[in-house]
């Protein structure tokens, strides 16, 4: 290769350069620990306030009896906690998360992937399907609820209309335990897929098309394609987005608020509503702590669990 | 000069961003203030309340009017979103600045805000002030938030539980209307015959799962559904849901779930929702709901409304219903001055004309006895004659301890427990073990509760 005299001169320049940078050392100065409390600062001071010392006074909460005006009195130890987990109403909250939290996150990520693996086929008018898919994103939580409740309203609901009209039995989609579970369960993953469409459908267009000429060549059917190419190459936002799915399940709380303030007979009474409804309805904040730290040793369980076993299916 | 600060603000951008930014923050909250400080000369009152819509118009007009009947003091009304909700508000704000002065409380937190202590009995103030006639006030309704004869609130929006019926359904297809104080069987008789005849296109009768409902039947069935006469004679220790008259309530709407005249709508507001649309629309024959719906089921209603009284069992007096609603406390964290200023609110709140405008525009009942002679009150009568019912019902009531309402703390959760019970029986459970199974845990909440104040 010919080389220009220009570039031959300033090669020298850029060794140079390198040299001198890897003399650095990269112990802190006083300067350096400064700026680290000024970056640093701000954010500790916010994550103190609102996060680490709620916490703190939760645990101590959670250890003690509260009174009328919320004030802890008596010193009872983990009779709260032992209270809770022997308790079959509380039992049976955690049982109804238990089913709600998977039954999201699964058909989330199930129906989000269909939806995302069609609309990643570049055809016409496929940007309309894309737009539709995702349009979820933009609903808030309120909106979301009362679109819904119209639909599972028993006397002028669609869903309603429709039995009525296939003379098909009415079902109560709010009054019945059962139904209602379903009926909050489709609104939550209606909700999510938008988020879970959009990216998985980011995921799926960032697969390199040579990976699917070279199995066309070979003859794999779409299937197999899907399965073996798109899975284990979309698997890293797989594993993000049923992590993301499963917390944001655990934590549902606005569409059980306005759907059914977890009823009825609590089949829909999940942790995080139960939390609320203890603390600022009945006043029970010694209980409501005691169920937070639960909850947060739950979703850390689940956390740990799925960076454990999901991570080792995952191809980065 | 330019220059000069540009350099300055560059060697020293951070103080100056943070001096910015507290800058901001106190004018921020400083004209945030500016909204709870009174007039000139006045005294500001702050007060809270969950009055929502057309309440709250009505219920801002009265501090409007109150504010010009005077120049001492001046009320500012403040939002405070649900009954449920405010209560912890108002209990875990109070002793700061931003706490009311005079704040509406619902029912079922009487004793909590006894057991509080936050809040100046009203009857030291009645106490010394001479013009004030308590006795014109309902005394059911003051009962309710009196114990051992003291007034600890006044009773602001006042509801009582009645039956609503579609008249013009009823006249159609010949049935004779429940009386005025039906017993259980009497609403089962039309409710049946309802859905009888109209081949099943009308659905007879609607309780929707609420605690309250369960709690006024206790009441007009003379029953306490906790110990030392429902509270009122001491603190409670021990519940008793699992009583005859929960069985004879339940088994009435069991009755009618058989035979296919019942319908459910759930609990909550959604329920109400569904039931009062159904009934306009010509689908329900028959609720029992809180007298405060009245005008939404006035004002657009194509057929006749007809209402009675809240049903008894069969072979027992009725002995009249509690009240629902709410009251209006005083805070103690605030000056004598600002206190003495609630109080006088409150009794304007309750003179004669004003609780005859209240019930005119609310539905909520007018707890004056000479509203009833009011402009206001006669104008509604002349229009809507059966308007009358709720007032009559709540006028006959004595008050015992029975029918004044149930004097414990937790009852926001002792609620839910009912709430509960009545869903499993409404899905068919059995009505013996729902009721264990709520008495059991409103017990093991009290004994916690009661050994948590104790220190």
């Amino acid at each position: 290769m010919l080389k220009s005299p220009a570039s031959s001169q300033t090669k020298p320049l850029a060794v140079n350069q390198t040299k001198q940078r890897t003399k650095t050392t990269f112990a802190l100065n006083a300067k350096d620990k400064y700026y680290a409390w000024i970056f640093l600062g701000p954010s500790l001071l916010i994550l103190s306030v609102f996060i680490f010392y709620p916490m703190i006074k939760t645990l101590y909460l959670s250890l003690f009896l509260t009174n009328t005006v919320g004030k802890p009195t008596v010193f009872v130890g983990l009779s709260n906690y032992i209270s809770l987990l022997t308790s079959a109403d509380y039992l049976s909250s955690l049982g109804v998360t238990m089913v709600y939290v998977f039954a999201v996150t699964i058909l989330t990520i199930a129906i989000g992937l269909v939806l995302a693996n069609y609309a990643s086929k570049e055809l016409a008018g496929i940007g309309i399907f894309r737009t539709l898919f995702s349009a979820t994103m933009g609903v808030s939580v309120s909106v979301a609820a009362i679109f819904w409740l119209f639909i599972f309203n028993p006397s002028t609901g669609f869903l309603s209309l429709i039995s009525t009209w296939l003379h098909l039995p009415q079902i109560g989609w709010l009054t019945d335990p059962t139904a209602a579970m379903i009926a909050v369960t489709i609104t939550t993953v209606w909700m999510n897929l938008g988020f879970t469409f959009l990216i998985l459908l980011g995921a799926i267009q960032s697969v390199p098309t040579t990976l699917y000429e070279a199995a066309n060549v070979e003859g794999a059917s779409p299937r197999y394609q899907f399965l073996h190419i798109t899975i284990p190459m979309i698997s890293p936002t797989l594993f993000f987005v049923s992590i993301i799915t499963l917390i944001e399940a655990f934590k549902s709380f606005g569409l059980i608020d306005l759907m059914t303030k977890g009823g009825p007979t609590n089949a829909t009474n999940m942790l995080v509503y139960r939390i609320y409804k203890d603390a600022f309805y009945s006043g029970n904040f010694a209980q409501a702590s005691a169920e937070s730290i639960i909850l947060t040793a739950i979703i850390a369980l689940f956390t740990w669990l799925q960076f454990k076993i999901l991570e080792k299916r995952v191809n980065y | 000069m330019i220059k000069n600060w540009i350099t300055f603000i560059k060697k020293h951008w951070f103080p100056v961003v943070a001096a910015v930014v507290i800058v901001l923050g106190v004018v921020v909250v400083g004209s945030a203030r500016n909204a709870t400080t009174a007039k000139a000369g006045r005294t500001p009152i702050v007060f809270w309340h969950e009055m929502g819509g057309p309440a709250e118009q009505a219920l801002d007009k009265m501090v409007d009017s109150f504010n010009k009947s005077q120049d001492k003091y001046e009320v500012i009304p403040q939002y405070e979103g649900v009954y449920d909700e405010a209560v912890q508000k108002i209990i875990q704000s109070h002793g700061t600045s931003a706490s009311p002065a005079v704040f509406q409380s619902f029912d079922i937190s009487t004793a909590q805000m006894m057991h509080s202590k936050y809040t100046t009995p009203v009857q030291k103030f009645m106490n010394e002030d001479k013009s004030f006639d308590a006795s014109k006030i309902s005394p059911v309704a003051r009962s309710f938030y009196s114990n051992k004869g003291q007034q600890l609130a006044l009773p602001f929006n006042t509801s009582q539980p009645v039956l609503y019926y579609n008249a013009t359904l009823l006249k159609k297809y010949k049935i004779t209307p429940p009386s005025k104080s039906p017993s259980y069987s009497d609403v089962t008789r039309v409710a049946e015959q309802l859905y009888k005849r109209s081949h099943h296109q009308v659905k007879g009768m609607t309780i929707e799962i609420y605690g309250w409902l369960m709690e006024e039947a206790l009441a007009n069935a003379h029953t306490s559904l906790i110990n030392h006469g429902d509270g009122h004679a001491g603190n409670p220790t021990k519940i008793n849901l699992k009583n005859p008259t929960t069985v004879k309530f339940l088994k009435w709407i069991r009755t009618n779930i058989k035979s296919g005249d019942f319908v459910n709508y759930g609990s909550g507001a959604s329920a109400e929702t569904n039931e009062i649309a159904a009934f306009l629309a010509g689908k329900l024959g028959i609720f029992v709901q809180s007298s405060a719906y009245i005008g939404q089921l006035t004002t657009g209603n194509k057929d006749k409304l007809g209402i009675s009284y809240f049903p008894h069992p069969d072979g027992v007096k009725a002995n009249g219903v509690g009240i629902g609603g709410a009251a209006l406390w005083i805070s103690n964290d605030k000056p004598k001055k600002v206190q003495k200023g609630a109080y006088e609110f409150m009794k304007f709140a309750l003179n004669a004309k004003n609780q005859a405008n209240w019930q005119a525009a609310t539905g909520y009942l007018a707890l004056n006895k000479d509203s009833q002679k009011q402009a206001a009150l006669k104008k509604l009568y002349a229009k809507q004659p059966e308007a009358r019912v709720p007032g009559e019902q709540l006028a006959s009531a004595k008050p015992n301890d029975t029918n004044s309402g149930i004097l414990m703390e937790g009852m926001q959760l002792t609620r839910e427990l009912e709430q509960t019970a009545m869903e499993s029986v409404y899905e068919g459970g059995s009505i013996n073990k729902a009721l264990t199974t709520a008495s059991q845990s409103m017990n093991a909440s009290l004994k916690t509760t009661n050994r948590a104040d104790k220190k």
